[in-house]
């Protein structure tokens, strides 16, 4: 039974954590180290996707 | 039969989240590696290499998905390096070369996974992660213990945490230090943890299991585990907020439960003072003197599994009562064979020579160097952004320092969990090293202008 329990809580805890960091995008992207793409830049990025699309 | 299926599946669960973040198969081998379910289990799953298939998953994945862009190889990562290479040598050259390679099957795996581990930890969130499931797993061994141990099911070589083989993080002593270094990680975890938020049900089970961890030296009866408790108890001082209350509350606490612990146990710690009675710490003493001979005469180690060689001989003296005024002596001699090292410094200077063990208190020592810095440094940052730092680095600190001091009695040199420790300093250092660079990062002037100097290379 103790031994159940204790195979159990820890498991259940992590299963959980599990879950949470899938839907977590700081996982991959950290909000300080890597910091979104300042406007102008995106602003770029969008009008040579565009480019290219056309 | 059940357990191994309940274990695949989870471990299964893992490899599978892992396909959507790479991160997670480092947190699967991490469990694998702490908990080894593949132990517990006893059935098919002893089979299967999970611990080798999860690590090159994990590998491979951060190789090919995962990405790589602030990674740096720090100066201690290049010392695991050197550890791994000089260990590779001195297996080629050893003394009992089978039982050397042996030993050598799981050393490099937990030295490469250490070297491995800070290039993934990019985010302050893995983290938060891996030390979440470093904690974890580690309850998943000492909440059971603890609950023994209550009941009264405790007791030296007799405590059975799981599984029946009294090795690595199953065996009393080690789990009884390692349960001490995890302490600091869990409050870490309750004052800056993101994935269970910091709530009462989060606090008590926290509370929970760092009771759990206490009750570890007195369910397996390990000295090492009460002097680690000491050492943490002191550390803790650094940090506490009013050390007045902090004092008092730990007085109070050892008074009521000075009487509550069992007479074997209190027995046993006195043996701590006066070794020459008890036949485990007098085994230490020789050992301890064999290792300094031996190393004179192989400066350069000989190899893993050096101490079977070993003869040694030594008297032990035992005290009995003979009325008010009567104290009889009796002495025994006692001659053993093939003892180990029981110290982490005495296994590295055997099996690794005067180089190993330089290279390896190196490595440790500029652990807590560098958490030291980090530790001072952003001590007074507040903002969200970093007010973990600082934290996270004491609690580094202060589970190496456990883990320093309880490798004065136990032979933990290659124990894979520290080495995680390790990865998880080196992966701080990097990071901090990386944002650094970004104004938010920086210090506010004119308060610490004096420390606006970068970190150093190591």
């Amino acid at each position: 039974m103790v031994d159940k329990l204790t195979i159990l809580i820890p498991h259940i805890l992590m299963g959980i954590a599990l879950w949470r960091l899938l839907a977590r995008d700081d996982l991959d992207r950290d909000p300080l180290a890597d910091p979104p793409a300042p406007p102008a830049f995106r602003r770029k990025q969008q009008s040579e996707r565009t480019k290219n699309v056309s | 039969m059940f357990l191994d299926l309940f274990f695949l599946a989870f471990v299964g669960a893992f490899v599978f989240a892992g396909i959507k973040r790479p991160f997670l198969l480092v947190l699967a081998y991490t469990y694998i590696d702490i908990v080894a379910p593949q132990k517990i289990s006893y059935g098919f799953l002893g089979a299967i290499p999970i611990s080798l298939v999860t690590f090159t998953l994990a590998f491979g994945a951060w190789f090919v998905i995962d990405q790589k862009r602030g990674a740096r190889f720090s100066f201690r990562q290049g010392l695991l390096l050197l550890l791994l290479v000089y260990c590779g040598l001195t297996t080629l050259a050893a003394d009992f070369p089978v039982e050397a390679a042996d030993k050598w099957s799981w050393v490099w795996k937990a030295l490469l996974f250490a070297m491995f581990l800070p290039l993934t930890l990019r985010t302050r969130l893995r983290f938060e992660a891996l030390a979440l499931v470093m904690v974890l797993s580690i309850g998943v061994i000492v909440i059971g213990g603890g609950i023994k141990t209550l009941a009264g099911g405790g007791g030296y070589q007799t405590l059975k945490l799981l599984v029946n083989d009294n090795n690595g993080l199953y065996e009393g002593s080690i789990i009884s230090c390692v349960g001490m270094a995890v302490i600091p990680l869990t409050i870490w975890l309750v004052q800056h943890g993101t994935i269970f938020p910091k709530s009462r049900l989060v606090t008590l089970f926290a509370a929970g299991l760092c009771f759990a961890c206490l009750l570890m030296p007195i369910g397996t009866q390990a000295r090492t585990g009460l002097i680690c408790a000491a050492v943490l108890a002191v550390l803790s001082l650094r940090t506490v907020k009013n050390r007045a209350l902090y004092l008092g509350a730990l007085g109070a606490a050892s008074l009521i439960a000075l009487p509550l612990l069992p007479s074997s146990f209190t027995q046993r710690m006195s043996t701590i003072e006066n070794h020459s009675s008890d036949q485990s710490a007098s085994t230490r003493i020789a050992v301890w003197g064999w290792t300094l001979e031996y190393a004179k005469q192989h400066p350069f180690g000989g190899g893993f599994e050096v101490y079977r060689q070993n003869e040694l001989v030594y008297n032990t003296v035992a005290e009995s009562r003979a009325g008010d005024n009567n104290i009889a002596l009796e002495s025994e001699r006692i001659v053993e064979k093939g003892r180990a090292f029981h110290s982490s410094y005495f296994e590295m200077l055997g099996e690794q020579g005067y180089p190993g063990l330089v290279i390896w208190l190196l490595l440790h020592g500029l652990g807590v160097w560098q958490m030291e810095i980090l530790r001072r440094r952003y001590a007074r940052r507040k903002e969200e952004a970093l007010a973990w730092i600082a934290p996270l680095a004491n609690a580094l600190q202060q589970a190496q320092i456990v883990y320093l001091v309880g490798s004065l009695f136990v032979g933990i040199a290659y124990q894979p969990f520290c080495y995680m420790l390790v990865g998880l300093q080196c992966g701080l250092w990097s990071y901090v090293r990386r944002i650094q660079r970004l104004p938010v990062a920086r210090p506010p002037v004119p308060a610490a202008a004096a420390q606006r100097r970068p970190l150093p290379a190591a």
